[in-house]
């Protein structure tokens, strides 16, 4: 049975992981919210730039240069998968799953035939890769801190993927990323980047290419979709940084609730069991000093 | 008088949201006046100043935009700009040290950045436009 001073100094130390993990969930929560505003200030500019493109997709003839992007090399033999993670832990589930669910992609591809390489983004998912599939990462990308660099962290890995794309180094490229669902829960999704995928903005094109039919280009529909398309790359990658770094601080407000919960609880029941090993202690004293009066 | 809605949206966030009088855009193959009522037109940018004025042909606001996209329709006009900067708030030095400084430079990226940077500084130093 553990004396009572050990459970007075586990005691203590539970209390002060309890502090720190909700001090933790405090930041977080701060930090949720500005992460918030700014995937919330960039969703107008990615809105209307899907937009456009929809409406100028169907423009798109030739498979030569910048059009590739949208129209495909015609392959689809070499893959890039860019695994989107947090660059630090204590945030749940948040990194795992998308090792995870990236490992599990890239062992189906393999199994159809495809040779797959990859791209993580974020210290979790490079150190995870780094160990399992070191000599099919090609590029990493660490300390991107989307939410104070901005734009540029996306037009680094933006470039390199179109610098590779364009030197025929692969064919398709899918992102796994944490979609940001609400501040307690995040979903984690696959989204196709290169070749660009309208299929799910096709819905609304029936009704807008009826009222977009009647614009005028300038210079001409070409020229723009060969300006818009990479700009589309880098705004997509911009987009889901914002929103995995949103989803991260989301989890992780999530994870150290728990773990302040958890604490607190895991105090209720040591004091209890302090407590009771006092009484007990005093008991037997009791007995003692009792059963010693008896005997004289 | 009528007036047209513009929004100046970057990727980070909305620059500017409000019914003016009248907007330029300096378009790929020259500049676009846009007057409430303007046909639809979609045109590409170049970089250089987008100048909003009032109803009664006040001087509003001058950005500089390094490049994007216009959307034009009778009610509306929308840009999507890359970098947005109010011309006011630019700094001739700073930009001439830029300008010197990619010039030593080869290579693609830093043409690019050079010829924006140059339009920054035409950007500057011209007033044509000022007042319509």
């Amino acid at each position: 049975m553990p004396s009572l001073k050990d459970i007075k100094t586990q005691i203590n130390s539970v209390g002060s992981t309890k502090k720190i993990t909700s001090a933790m969930k405090m930041v977080a929560a701060s930090k949720l919210r500005r992460s918030q505003e700014k995937a919330e200030a960039a969703r107008p500019y990615s809105s209307r730039l899907e937009e456009m493109l929809s409406s100028l997709a169907s423009s798109a003839v030739s498979g030569e240069g910048i059009i590739k992007l949208l129209t495909g090399t015609g392959n689809d033999q070499n893959y890039v998968v860019v695994p989107v993670s947090a660059d630090r832990g204590l945030c749940g589930g948040f990194n795992s799953s998308i090792n995870r669910e990236t490992f599990k992609l890239v062992k189906s591809l393999e199994g159809n035939g495809k040779k797959v390489q990859l791209m993580p983004v974020g210290k979790k998912s490079r150190d995870f890769f780094n160990r399992v599939m070191k000599d099919q990462i090609i590029e990493s990308f660490v300390d991107l801190n989307v939410s104070s660099t901005g734009y540029e962290s996306a037009l680094n890995i933006s470039n390199k993927l179109q610098e590779l794309y364009f030197d025929g180094k692969f064919d398709k490229c899918i992102l796994v990323f944490n979609k940001f669902k609400s501040a307690i829960s995040q979903e984690v999704t696959q989204q196709q980047l290169i070749p660009l995928d309208v299929s799910n903005s096709e819905k609304e094109e029936g009704k807008e290419n009826s009222s977009n039919a009647i614009y005028d280009y300038e210079p001409d529909e070409e020229t723009i979709l060969k300006d818009l398309l990479p700009k589309n790359v880098s705004i997509q990658i911009f987009k889901v940084l914002l929103e995995s770094d949103a989803g991260e601080q989301g989890a992780r407000m999530a994870a150290m609730d728990n773990a302040t919960r958890n604490a607190g609880e895991m105090i209720d029941s040591l004091t209890l069991k302090y407590n009771r090993t006092r009484q007990a202690f005093i008991t037997k004293e009791l007995i003692e000093i009792i059963s010693g009066a008896e005997s004289i | 008088m009528a007036t047209i809605s513009f929004d100046l949206v970057s990727p980070e966030n909305l620059v500017f949201n409000d019914e003016v009088g009248t907007i330029i855009v300096p378009g790929k193959d020259g500049d676009l006046g846009i007057l409430p009522g303007h046909s639809k037109v979609m045109s590409s940018l170049r970089p250089g100043r987008v100048m909003v004025y009032s109803e009664d042909k006040n001087l509003i606001k001058s950005f500089f935009v390094s490049g994007g996209f216009a959307e034009i329709n009778p009610e509306k006009c929308i840009v999507l700009a890359e970098s947005v900067v109010e011309v006011n708030s630019l700094e001739k030095t700073s930009i001439e040290k830029e300008i010197q400084e990619l010039e030593n430079k080869e290579g693609k990226e830093s043409e690019e950045q050079l010829s924006v940077a140059k339009a920054k500084l035409e950007a500057i130093n011209v007033n044509y436009y000022d007042k319509i």
